[in-house]
């Protein structure tokens, strides 16, 4: 009898855990509580950037996914709007240009081949950057991709692979027999599978609650302004060297995260972000944050002042306490896989996640070293 | 009728909807995120009663959300007015 797996949660992550499945010789049912790419997948940028990432095992998993990327629109036969237009990081002053000379260092010693380059050339790449922009990091190999495109696509490519795919099913059980989990239960009938696995970002708390498994997944709201249509202005990835404090975390003078984050998509909009707060599920955008960003924004590019904004939205990241995802099995429960926890690096995961989870519950092993990212990283601290 | 533009912002056609909803949506903000519709210069404003009656019409009514989530600004606003 073939292996059966169960995977709950329909975002990126989800749908690239189940579509890896379907290569295996298995039988893969997906169930979604509510539709695909309905939660964070709908409500986040489009960056596959690296240089953002701090040199470790994220960036090691990143360095793969991108490669991985590069040929997915092939594989998965769709268009992804991928694009490898490049990435920078822009530096206002000399304070940020010491930091991220530090930064380019580390980065070239974990094998990226960014550099740093004078404002004059960053105004040759982007001729709109302001005349006050002094330098800016410099990486030909960050890319964009439109994240629900990706996780249709691996809907599509999956249930040609005889995946079956359950909307507006939640999950309201995990059955449990003897330490293994068995099956679990949506709509009052119960499915039953060899493995679970578990993609629920920010909402896998309370999933696993309900087996009295912790799992420290939390959410960090970040809000995103989006632009009236324009011609191309945009082909990279745009941040500010406050983005890169605020994503480590350093400061305090920063209550509400800001930093910038622009990227231009296929129709044209410039999404325009963002901000990094833990406010529990509160969807609300912030008047404040939002005229902060738009501030920050024209800063560097001063054209924006005459572009209408359209829309705000939030979305919630799954942050974990040290950054890292958990893509582990539980070792309390035998069968139960957990594929989450990726705060703003879901995107340029999302491959290599479902790559090395299918890896994991298909053949007991992988050639990554999966350590790093165990849960048991957070209960055996607990001891 | 396949060929009647019912968003005009981005420009999405009626059966890109009717598609739309035998993919599997059930929500204006399912369909929304498998064709853009709602997503232009107007956020919907014109398209969104079309598109729910769409979907009443094709998925019956039920307690799934119908309705698209109402996100600032109201209308158009310059980055610099904020």
């Amino acid at each position: 009898m073939k292996q059966k797996v169960i995977v709950i949660g329909g975002g990126i992550i989800g749908t690239s855990v189940a579509y890896y499945l379907s290569k295996k010789d298995v039988e893969v049912t997906l169930f979604e509580a509510k539709d695909i790419a309905a939660g964070t997948t709908s409500s986040c940028d489009r960056a596959i950037m690296l240089q953002s990432k701090k040199p470790g095992p994220t960036l090691e998993l990143a360095l793969q996914s991108a490669k991985m990327y590069t040929t997915l629109e092939l594989e998965l036969e769709a268009d992804l709007e991928y694009q490898k237009g490049g990435g920078m990081i822009l530096i206002e002053n000399e304070h940020e240009l010491n930091v991220m000379t530090e930064m380019v260092k580390q980065q070239n010693q974990a094998g990226l081949n960014v550099s740093i380059i004078n404002g004059g050339h960053a105004r040759e790449i982007n001729p709109l950057l302001s005349k006050n922009i002094i330098a800016s990091t410099w990486w030909s190999e960050d890319a964009e991709i439109n994240p629900m495109s990706t996780a249709f696509a691996f809907v599509k490519a999956a249930q040609r692979r005889n995946a079956k795919i359950k909307l507006n099913d939640e999950v309201q059980a995990l059955l449990i027999e003897k330490n293994r989990v068995v099956g679990i239960k949506a709509n009052k009938e119960n499915y039953y599978a060899d493995n679970i696995v578990v993609c629920t970002g920010v909402w896998t708390k309370k999933v696993l609650e309900t087996i009295e498994i912790d799992v420290p997944i939390i959410p960090r709201k970040g809000e995103i302004l989006v632009t009236e249509r324009l011609p191309r202005v945009l082909d990279c990835n745009i941040l500010s060297g406050s983005y890169i404090a605020a994503k480590l975390q350093k400061g305090n003078d920063n209550p509400y995260g800001i930093g910038l984050a622009i990227g231009q998509t296929k129709s044209g909009s410039l999404l325009i972000g963002g901000s990094r707060e833990f406010v529990g599920f509160d969807h609300s955008t912030n008047s404040k944050v939002i005229r902060e960003i738009a501030k920050r924004a024209i800063q560097v590019f001063p054209f924006l002042k005459h572009v209408h904004l359209i829309r705000t939205f939030s979305g919630f990241r799954p942050f974990t306490p040290d950054n890292l995802p958990i893509l582990s099995e539980v070792p309390e429960v035998a069968g139960l896989f957990i594929a989450a926890g990726h705060e703003g690096d879901g995107i340029a995961l999302a491959p290599i996640t479902g790559k090395l989870m299918a890896e994991m519950i298909c053949e007991q092993k992988t050639d990554f070293e999966m350590k790093p990212f165990s849960i048991e990283r957070f209960t055996k601290n607990n001891c | 009728m396949n060929k009647v533009i019912v968003c005009r912002c981005e420009g999405v056609y009626f059966d890109e909807i009717v598609n739309a909803i035998n993919d599997g949506a059930t929500s204006v903000q399912g369909i929304k995120r498998r064709c853009r519709v709602g997503m232009g210069y107007c956020q919907g404003r014109t398209c969104q009663p079309v598109i729910r009656d769409l979907l009443i019409s094709m998925v019956g009514s039920n307690s799934i959300e119908q309705i698209q989530r109402t996100q600032s600004p109201i209308r158009p606003v310059l980055l610099r007015d904020l």
